[in-house]
């Protein structure tokens, strides 16, 4: 089998959710199937200015063939006053302003669409639903497409363009099925074959130094957050949580914000901001903490919930994030906050019964072992795509209407 | 409370692996206590109310376009926390003599900025009350409804007849071979129709809402889905159906639910797509086999020649074969829109 990948940045120096997932899983292919699997992408890393900073060209990591095209129009000036107009009401801008939203949020570049349109691979896979490649390719090929929206609940979702990205997906792979339910509520895709794969979790081991030593914090007990420390991430709000809640509950509780900080923090005698850490300090401050709190309203699926849970630490979760709420029910191994009454008082339970975060833990780490380790998750994925090959292309004689127009 | 300092590794509390702790039902019930503590602490007011306001504040901004959390008691609240504009800006300035700069221009300000903020402050505590009313009116609203309600028919549970032994199943997977798209098969239960439909060519997948019911055959690669059919079938193409099998959906539904039904099987399915309508009859609908469901369902089976009636005007050609039990019946009516009487 021949799979293709399509996503606007690849390569282990990238964070981003949507690219990691792609890069995981086109690796994994490989690696546990066998297949051959190239990726299409372009000689960009940064999402924001899209430069090309990567050498045009083929090249391979870890069994995956890489084509690199250049951008020809990274993200651009005027993009971020048709974004500011148009996120007020999406739903109502017209097609030809939301092509060109496209454009401008870039990366522009037709070296990769005309080489995916004329590649001859079995099947091809677009990840995600929202930048230049996909939105220009994923009608163009003629081989099956599979979709990975890796959808949130934002503004562009609702731009009219995107039904045509949409509609010409053969299949649809989901990271939860809040995000596949968060689709059905804006597009009319439910009849196409689809799956709820997610992502599986990282290998990582905790090397079983006490987190706290790591954190410079001494025997002091901790709550963790992991990923981006990023206003848009919840980081700036989860900490002025915290710094209330020591107002009101004085003690030695510590919090500790772990990954690249791109927001300032008030500097706070209980709130440790650590940047970016190695992986093994990663796995050590986590399995330390009381409790993990992922503070993010926007995430897709959320590794770093399910990399608590395989260290059986409960977590905690912002109550409008759809797709780790829906971890949370589905595990039985996490809480939810959507007020700041709602956290303290989530926060106060869990630190005052040993008992039900273990429970919540072990919940969480079985919900893990049943779902997301990459042997399973690779077997439903390559069974998936198998079918949708042996189903062949199919060109929907309709256009799919957002809903509510039809 | 206070907090339990021991780590998640070394409570005393375990977990055994065999125990079969119902999860979900135990999330459920502390989240329940969760909120009642809220309730219980937001009563009391231990914390002021513009620091609440500002935090909630401050989790909002960056939730989703469509964020399902919180009610209209919430937003109600922020609205009114918010209603007042308090014309005394603060004055503090990290700047040597800043401070009484601003304490001057607010002096001289006062009364202009006062006034404003004072009509805008009167202007959204009216929309404020305005909205207080609405919330009143629609939970009395609700209330009514609430008595009133009909609940949509559930999945009836007939082992006996939704299974691959069952009579009506060659009669089905014969007029849905070649079907011009793919077959949605509700409610699946398992995917066992699914399975039969596909082995013989069919592009077929299922959808069940009975909790968990899929979840196994669809971690095993089958196309299965945890969803309402109404909801699902709101969400699908227009005329992009090319079959819909259901079973064990309709024997139960009330009048409204059935019509909400017919106009979207007539919007989905493709022309020459078929439907077959699976049923049990009135006869054992009202006889101590009767499933569970036949007591608690807001409606009742339809006769087949009702249905045969109902999927005409919906333009659908039906025909109803010869049932081989008296217990049951399937209807099988193939999308000729131009013979629709609407």
């Amino acid at each position: 089998m021949r799979v293709g990948f399509v996503t606007p940045r690849y390569g282990p120096e990238v964070m981003g959710g949507a690219e990691t997932a792609a890069r995981q899983l086109a690796e994994h292919l490989v690696a546990l199937r066998g297949w051959e699997v190239e990726v299409f992408s372009t000689c960009a890393l940064d999402h924001l200015t899209w430069e090309n900073v990567v050498a045009p060209g083929d090249s391979t990591l870890h069994g995956v063939v890489v084509h690199r095209f250049a951008v020809d129009a990274g993200r651009a000036p005027a993009f971020y006053a048709l974004d500011g107009r148009l996120r007020t009401a999406p739903s109502e801008a017209g097609r030809r302003e939301a092509e060109r939203w496209v454009e401008l949020n870039g990366p522009v570049s037709p070296g990769l669409v005309e080489a995916v349109r004329t590649s001859d691979l079995d099947v091809v896979a677009f990840y995600p639903y929202l930048h230049y490649p996909t939105v220009w390719s994923i009608g163009r090929v003629p081989m099956p497409a599979v979709l990975h929206p890796a959808a949130h609940d934002e503004p562009a979702l609702y731009l009219r363009v995107f039904a045509g990205t949409y509609g010409d997906a053969d299949a649809l792979c989901y990271h939860t099925v809040a995000e596949r339910r968060l689709v059905q509520r804006v597009y009319r895709v439910a009849e196409k074959p689809q799956i709820v794969l997610g992502l599986g979790v990282g290998e990582g081991v905790p090397t079983g130094r006490p987190g706290g030593e790591v954190l410079g914090i001494g025997d002091r007990p901790y709550v963790v957050s992991v990923g981006r420390v990023d206003e848009h991430k919840g980081s700036a709000m989860l900490a002025a949580f915290f710094r209330t809640y020591k107002e009101r509950h004085p003690g030695p509780l510590a919090l500790a914000l772990v990954g690249p900080v791109s927001a300032h923090i008030p500097d706070h005698p209980d709130v440790v901001v650590t940047g970016t850490v190695d992986e093994a300090d990663k796995w050590d401050i986590v399995r330390g903490a009381r409790v993990f709190v992922s503070p993010s309203a926007l995430e897709s699926f959320s590794l770093v919930v399910l990399d608590a849970w395989q260290v059986g630490v409960p977590v905690v979760v912002n109550g409008t994030c759809g797709p780790t709420r829906e971890h949370c029910e589905r595990s039985g191994g996490g809480l939810w906050f959507d007020s700041y009454r709602q956290f303290e008082a989530v926060l106060d339970r869990l630190l005052g019964d040993a008992g039900l975060r273990r429970r919540l833990g072990t919940a969480g780490r079985s919900y893990v072992a049943g779902h997301y380790q990459w042997p399973v998750l690779i077997d439903r994925y390559a069974g998936f795509l198998e079918q949708v090959v042996a189903r062949g292309k199919v060109r929907d004689h309709l256009r799919v209407p957002p809903r509510g127009t039809g | 409370m206070a907090e339990d300092t021991r780590g998640n590794d070394d409570a005393t509390t375990t977990v055994d692996a065999e125990t079969t702790v119902d999860v979900a039902a135990d999330l459920r019930r502390v989240m329940a206590e969760i909120d009642e503590e809220v309730r219980r602490r937001r009563a009391s007011g231990d914390l002021p109310a513009r620091v609440e306001r500002e935090l909630d504040e401050l989790f909002l901004q960056h939730s989703p376009v469509a964020g399902h959390g919180g009610g209209l008691a919430d937003a109600l609240r922020m609205v009114d926390a918010s209603a007042f504009i308090d014309p005394v800006v603060p004055v503090a300035s990290d700047k040597s003599g800043g401070a009484v700069v601003k304490k001057g221009l607010r002096t001289l300000n006062l009364w202009y900025i006062g006034f404003v903020t004072h009509q805008v402050s009167r202007f959204a505590t009216a929309v404020s009350r305005s909205l207080h009313l609405v919330d009143e009116r629609l939970q009395s609203l609700e209330r009514q409804l609430a008595a009133q309600r009909v609940p949509p028919a559930g999945v009836v549970e007939a082992p006996w007849a939704h299974g691959p032994g069952a009579w009506w199943v060659p009669v089905a997977a014969d007029a849905l071979a070649g079907a011009p798209g793919r077959v949605l098969h509700a409610a699946s239960g398992d995917g066992w129709l699914v399975r039969a439909l596909t082995g013989r060519g069919v592009d077929a997948y299922g959808i069940d809402l009975r909790p968990g019911v899929v979840a196994r055959a669809e971690l095993e690669g089958a196309d299965l889905r945890e969803e309402d059919l109404l909801e699902h079938l709101r969400a699908v193409a227009p005329l992009s159906l090319g079959g819909v099998v259901l079973s064990g959906v309709v024997d139960g539904m009330a009048p409204g639910e059935r019509r909400q039904l017919l106009g979207l099987l007539s919007d989905r399915v493709a022309p020459e797509g078929v439907l077959v309508v699976h049923s049990l009859s009135r006869a054992v609908w009202m006889s101590d086999r009767a499933p569970l469901a036949a007591d608690l369902a807001p409606g009742h089976p339809l006769r087949p020649a009702s249905w045969a009636s109902l999927l005409g005007s919906a333009g659908f050609e039906a025909a109803v074969p010869d049932p081989a039990s008296a217990d049951d019946y399937v209807v099988v009516a193939v999308h000729r829109p131009v013979h629709a009487h609407r």
